[in-house]
């Protein structure tokens, strides 16, 4: 198998109408703009889906269950899945990391197999929780008996064991270079993976679709202002047309 | 065996401007809602139409090549390789179609003959169809005997592997990234393509989805959208099990500095006349209606619970109900020509054996009970005497930010000379059921 590209600009003399007319920039009225904003088309049966898509990745369970019944709208996934994950996830946020593990392998055993870094920096959290209680021997003894075989295959994740551990030697920990890992965004980052792999393993995308599409909105914008000057939605909590600037 | 293509642009199509309604809130301009599947599978179809390549084309090639098979996809070359103008060209039948994310075809190398030059690429239409693609201007072939490729008199490079007969090459142009790119497999004989080009077409969406995914949002603000959208339609419910969920998880600040959205406007009502729209309960939704936000007999609003009630009479097969309802309080509106369309299809029904299978059928379906709900709705909210815009009655903000990215998409690609696809909403929720089967 062969796979090889050339730019499309390298041509010889190829004619590129998007070229000649890039010279100024073109005017859309407010007028026009929202007559093209009418004419759209979109399915209320769609945004529903796409709605439905972020109660369920973002793990409102409950909500989702409701918003099943109020908009007729099937869930992407088995709702009981999510219960199980945000267990997970909760437990990672919390502390528990030891729990957390246990209940990923109770839902699905290969998550973990497959996903060696998953399973560091779940070890690596317990690690930082451990430190964080002050359980100063329960934690040089995971270090060494877990963690430390693990920075020999990976030096990734020898730098990370190198900073972590030097949590151990600072007394006024805030202080410290690493400080933190102790502070609970590190939890949050590791809850995440944790959430993104559950839903990996379940078939499913690890991010919902709107956030996406709200980026590629900013950045269609973006790229359209090289060519026109037209009326854009900066503020997108009121989604309010502002006048394009002549 | 030269196969070979043409790059040509398409025309940008200019639809006929929408007359702009008058009038505030006209609930009617959620109408395009209940349209059929039928109908929504034909407006897809033609914001996406453009013919594609499906053969050779026969009548303007080189004469040196003979047509061999009966579908116009094979070719023999029949001439005498002396020199460089001996050289056969066969083109596609149309110009590769430019209004999506990559074009792509492949031609299968039977037999490269004793000199083994045989080549793939692009030209546009009139190219000289006795010499090989990249050795005039506008074009560029990659080239079996060398594997080279060619790109305009005098410009050419190494580029891959020699090939010859029994190879698949392929040839393609990813407009996102504005590269052309060829490929080359041993045939195995997998349809429809050799190269996965589903896959490669996957990885550059990614790619371009990672350029996008940089970008910074405002903090929480999906979280605010879907919120508003919640309360918008009055799914209060939902809303409710939201806000609790949100409290207990631990970024709590979600509704930071964006304030309380205009609509909780009547949430309750809303929420119970959608209830009983939904749940066809079209008499107690009137009489709710009437009591809470008395409407005009004449106005729009009545005229969707009416042809809904009736619609719902037969529904539950009451035909002689469907009727006499249909007489006293439909046929008042049959003056109206706004109504017309909806009317008429209403009232076809009655003409059916089993109205559920034929082609209105769809009118019974719960996505038109939603439209008359969500008109309801919307009629609600412009009662609100603090509304400032009465576009936010029709559209949710998450609608309007849809309609935004879906008309700048495609201004977008028009400026570009129509390459590329643009944004469907549509299409993009079934990708997300899509990428779940794989």
């Amino acid at each position: 198998m062969f796979l090889s590209r050339i730019v499309l600009r390298d041509l010889d003399s190829i004619d590129s109408p998007a070229a000649s007319m890039a010279s100024s920039k073109k005017l859309v009225t407010r007028d026009e703009w929202e007559r093209k904003l009418r004419d759209v088309k979109i399915r209320k049966e769609d945004m529903n889906r796409l709605v439905m898509n972020f109660l369920v990745t973002e793990g409102f369970v409950d909500a989702a269950d409701k918003f099943r019944v109020e908009s007729g709208t099937q869930p992407d996934i088995d709702l009981a899945t999510i219960t199980d994950r945000m267990e997970v996830k909760r437990a990672v946020q919390s502390g528990n990391v030891q729990e957390a593990i246990e209940k990923i392998n109770d839902l699905n055993p290969t998550i973990l197999d497959t996903n060696p870094q998953l399973y560091f920096h779940l070890q690596q959290q317990k690690l930082i929780e451990l430190i964080r209680a002050g359980k100063i021997n329960e934690a040089l003894e995971f270090a060494q008996e877990e963690l430390a075989p693990r920075g020999e295959e990976n030096q990734v994740f020898l730098e990370e064991i190198e900073k972590t551990v030097a949590l151990l030697v600072f007394e006024d920990i805030k202080n410290c270079p690493y400080g933190e890992l102790l502070d609970v965004s590190q939890r949050l980052k590791t809850a995440s993976e944790v959430n993104a792999a559950i839903l990996t393993s379940q078939s499913h995308e690890k991010d919902p679709k709107l956030p996406s599409l709200l980026k590629m909105l900013i950045w269609t914008q973006n790229q359209l202002d090289e060519k026109a000057a037209y009326p854009r939605i900066n503020n997108f909590s009121t989604a309010a047309l502002e006048d394009p600037a002549i | 065996m030269v196969a070979n293509e043409v790059v040509a642009a398409a025309a940008a199509v200019v639809e006929e401007p929408a007359p702009a309604s008058a009038g505030a809130v006209d609930p009617m301009r959620l109408a395009s809602r209940w349209r059929s599947p039928a109908e929504w599978g034909a407006a897809a179809a033609e914001m996406e139409a453009e013919p594609a390549p499906s053969e050779l084309n026969t009548t303007n090639s080189s004469g040196l090549f003979a047509v061999v098979s009966t579908d116009r996809m094979s070719v023999r070359y029949l001439g005498v390789n002396q020199h460089g103008h001996d050289v056969g060209v066969v083109q596609a039948n149309r110009p590769a179609p430019t209004r999506r994310a990559v074009y792509y075809f492949e031609m299968g190398v039977k037999n490269a003959g004793q000199k083994g030059q045989t080549s793939i690429g692009f030209t546009t239409e009139n190219f000289k169809m006795r010499r090989q693609p990249g050795w005039e201007s506008n074009s560029c072939g990659y080239h079996g005997d060398d594997g080279y490729l060619y790109r305009g008199p005098g410009k050419s490079e190494s580029f891959g592997p020699k090939f010859t007969s029994g190879d698949t090459i392929g040839a393609g142009i990813n407009y996102f990234s504005q590269e052309f790119f060829f490929t080359v497999t041993v045939n195995f004989g997998k349809e429809p393509f050799c190269f996965d080009i589903e896959g490669y077409i996957f990885e550059e969406k990614m790619k371009q989805q990672s350029v996008s995914d940089k970008l910074d949002l405002q903090p929480d603000i999906s979280h605010w959208i879907v919120r508003s959208y919640l309360l918008h339609y009055g799914y209060q419910d939902t809303l409710n099990s939201f806000d609790m969920a949100s409290e207990t998880d631990p970024p709590s600040n979600h509704q930071n500095g964006y304030g309380e959205p205009p609509e909780m406007y009547g949430l309750s009502h809303r929420k119970l006349l959608r209830q009983l729209i939904m749940s066809g309960d079209i008499d107690s939704a009137f009489k709710k209606l009437g009591e809470w936000y008395p409407q005009d007999e004449t106005s729009v609003i009545c005229f969707l619970l009416h042809s809904q009630r009736f619609i719902e009479f037969i529904g539950a097969g009451q035909l002689e109900d469907a009727v006499k309802y249909a007489r006293s309080n439909l046929a008042n509106f049959l003056t109206h020509k706004a109504f017309d369309g909806l009317l008429k299809e209403s009232v076809a029904l009655l003409a059916y054996e089993k109205p559920a299978e034929s082609c209105i059928g769809y009118l019974l379906d719960s996505p038109q009970r939603e439209f008359v709900a969500d008109a309801v709705n919307a009629a609600v909210l412009s009662t609100n005497p603090n509304m400032k815009d009465p576009e936010s009655c029709l559209y949710s903000c998450l609608e309007k930010l849809l309609r935004q990215l879906t008309v700048c998409s495609f201004e977008r690609r028009a400026f570009s000379g129509d390459q590329g696809d643009a944004f469907l909403l549509h299409k993009e929720v079934q990708s997300c059921d899509r990428s779940r089967c794989s």
